[in-house]
């Protein structure tokens, strides 16, 4: 027991990285400046801008884990913890390559052939090329294993068709590494499973994109009607898909924006009390909402570290990944009510328009990148239960 | 340093901090366990070389101090350890016994709803703005308080020796130890729930192949754990130790991770857990002791609020700012 407790120890960030940290603050007060306003920082790593992200590509900042002969910035876990800290801190609009920096790179870099590797990565680096990843679909959500959609061998190529469902930003992406079946039917789980990098612009597909309760449009069904892929779609191995997808989730569940996600209305709430004055309530409301970030900040470290060590700590992400999401959710309840504890008109309508969002948006905290569900049963497994 | 210290401790910990001897610790003195501590020198860990201890800092013992609390051992280890270090620090000598933390406010009251436990100490140190004594406790042994265990008061005595300190320093470290008390306790209950759902059948199955059970052990490790990732951030603090702020996340942590716990390892127990025969009302009455000890979540929220308001920075620039783990010189 003593073990699990015991990999959460407190980690310093390495002087390399922390060195980086001013540079990014100087580039995003430069170019983001001091009028954005919260509600559109609050959408920060769901805020698509690609001219940003390839202002970003020209510092050396997308696919900055990537190592430097396929044009990455060669930096390691720690160096991507502090720009990414201080992109999400800023609110800045990093929707575009989020998804290609943090999961699709990585993933060509590991399972990918040369040839893949010489041809995507520095594109991505680049800031040319965009990803989104295709893991749900209509009647599998949470239940991957379950994918029907499927790629079938013919002659040397392979013939896609089926349907992947709030996949983010599919309307804007270049390319999709999606998850799907190969051989065998939903019965066998996860056997059979297979990646494939697809061209969105391939004849076939067709996205749709899925409005949501905010107004705004982050994700989309994507159909491929008999989508013919070259051979070289194929990422990996064929039928090792689910291997790969779940090499994946470390990465995708210890960042820092499983924490920071309702940052951007934390700030401007906080901005609005230091201007109107808080009361007792209101203070202790702050500083408990401050001492889980500050402690949550600490354990997302202390996965990075392990990570940065080579290790695949999937429980240890999922936990904090659980504890992450649920603050971020509870930020605007918190805030809402502590609104209206004292009720009168608020004039701030900036705080207003932030909490709004926040508030509706929260719910998909706890769905993306893995269910709460899911990681509570992944964290008892972790402990010895079943 | 840490990771040769733990195994022995552990060994220690083995024959001196059993179930029978935190029961009979309760009522009387655990000399068997105050005289063995004395004789393995880890009382003397986080005093300087030169003053006859090991030279370490707080961050070199977190393990130790929370393998402590997950076996409930039952003497004031981490108050003594640190009483010891900042004395000598000062030039003062300390008695050997076991030794309590006692910040107090400018009228002299104890900043807690609970005074210490009493645990066989014969002093403690009182802080009071920026001066420390050294006082007697009162010799006879207070009854019993609602938690079932002896509560200590001070002598009406006048101070035996004296030095200063930077303000708030004990109470900084008083619940910050109640924290990593609070702490590794919960990661005992979590222990011993494990293996009870593990063993347990209802229902022709074991509880532990139930969702409902699982889920909610699977929470009680999620704050286990970020309480304990709080603690060690405290305990990151070269001595004089915690300072506020961070007493303050690791006590908000451990007392919002409190009842939780508390309330999720009954559940899963049933009726025995709540018997006196059960070892889990050991860990539950101390740690609802410790979470009502040395301020309350809103009371340190309040305080963490005040210095987040205080200034110009957002909410990211000051947590690095104020919560940065020094690095090891």
């Amino acid at each position: 027991m003593l073990d699990l407790l015991q990999n959460f120890a407190p980690v310093s960030l390495p002087p390399e990285a922390e060195a980086l940290r001013p540079h990014v603050k100087a580039f995003l007060a430069e170019r983001l400046g001091n009028t954005v306003p919260a509600d559109i920082r609050a959408r920060s790593w769901t805020g698509f801008d690609a001219e940003f992200s390839r202002d970003l590509a020209n510092k050396g900042w997308v696919g900055f884990t990537i190592p430097k002969n396929y044009g990455g910035g060669g930096g390691g876990a720690f160096d991507r913890f502090v720009l990414v800290e201080e992109l999400l801190l800023a609110g800045a609009p990093v929707a575009a390559h989020w998804i290609g920096d943090r999961q699709s790179g990585p993933l060509l870099l590991r399972y990918g052939t040369e040839a893949q590797r010489q041809f995507f990565l520095p594109r991505i680096c680049r800031g040319e090329i965009f990803f989104c990843i295709g893991m749900s679909e209509p009647n599998a959500g949470s239940d991957l294993a379950s994918v029907r959609t499927r790629a079938v061998r013919d002659g040397e190529s392979w013939v896609l068709s089926g349907s992947k469902i709030w996949t983010t930003h599919a309307q804007k992406s270049h390319y999709m590494i999606a998850l799907v079946r190969t051989s065998g039917d939903p019965a066998d789980r996860q056997r059979g499973l297979s990646q494939f990098v697809i061209d969105l612009t391939l004849p076939g597909i067709s996205v749709c994109p899925i409005v949501d309760l905010t107004g705004d449009a982050h994700f989309s069904e994507v159909f491929f009607q008999e989508v013919r892929l070259p051979a070289d779609a194929l990422v990996g191995e064929e039928g090792a898909g689910w291997a790969q997808v779940n090499a994946e989730l470390a990465f995708e569940r210890s960042g820092p924006e499983r924490i920071y996600s309702s940052v951007a209305l934390l700030d401007q709430w906080t901005t609005h009390l230091r201007s109107v004055g808080a009361s007792v309530a209101a203070t202790r409301k702050l500083g408990m909402l401050i001492a889980r970030l500050a402690t949550l900040r600490q354990m997302s470290l202390a996965v990075t570290a392990r990570l940065a060590s080579g290790e695949s700590p999937l429980v240890d992400a999922a936990i904090l990944k659980d504890l992450g999401t649920q603050f971020e959710q509870d930020v605007p309840t918190v805030i809402a009510d502590a609104l209206a504890d004292d009720p009168h008109p608020i004039d701030d309508q900036e705080l207003v328009r932030a909490l709004a969002y926040v508030s509706l948006i929260s719910p998909t905290y706890s769905l993306r990148g893995g269910a709460r569900e899911i990681l509570r049963g992944m964290i008892a497994r972790g402990l010895g239960l079943r | 340093m840490d990771d040769a210290l733990l195994p022995p401790f552990l060994r220690l910990l083995g024959d001196i901090s059993t179930p029978a001897a935190v029961r009979s610790a309760e009522t009387g003195v655990a000399r068997e366990t105050w005289s063995r501590l004395t004789e393995s020198g880890f009382l003397d860990a986080l005093v300087s070389e030169p003053d006859g201890g090991a030279g370490l800092q707080p961050a070199d013992v977190a393990n130790l101090l929370l393998a402590s609390a997950q076996r409930l051992l039952p003497a004031p280890f981490g108050e003594t350890m640190v009483a010891r270090a900042l004395a000598t620090r000062a030039g003062v000598q300390l008695p050997a016994t076991p030794i309590l933390l006692w910040p107090v406010n400018a009228q002299g009251e104890l900043l807690s709803s609970f005074a210490p436990l009493r645990s066989g100490s014969t002093h403690a140190l009182v802080q009071r703005n920026d001066q420390v004594s050294l006082q007697l406790l009162a010799p006879s042994a207070a009854p019993v308080d609602g938690y079932g265990m002896p509560a200590a008061t001070l002598a009406a005595a006048p101070p035996l020796a004296s030095f200063s300190l930077g303000p708030n320093t004990l109470l900084s470290s008083s619940a910050t130890l109640a924290a990593v008390g609070i702490a590794g306790a919960m990661a005992g209950v979590l222990g011993m729930t494990v293996d009870h759902v593990n063993t347990r059948e209802q229902f022709g199955r074991k509880l532990g192949q139930f969702q409902a059970i699982q889920h909610q052990l699977a929470v009680m490790a999620e704050v286990t754990t970020a309480s304990c990732t709080a603690a060690r951030v405290a305990l990151s603090r070269p001595l004089p130790g915690p300072r506020q702020l961070d007493a303050a996340a690791a006590k908000i942590a451990a007392n919002d991770a409190a009842e939780l716990v508390c309330a999720a390892a009954h559940a899963a127990h049933g009726a025995i857990g709540v018997t006196a025969e059960h070892d889990l009302q050991l860990y539950t009455r101390r740690i609802k002791r410790a979470a009502a000890s040395f301020g309350s979540s809103a009371f340190w929220a309040e305080y963490i609020g005040q210095a987040h308001l205080s200034q110009d920075a957002n909410a990211g620039d000051f947590i690095l700012s104020r919560w940065a783990i020094p690095r090891p010189s």
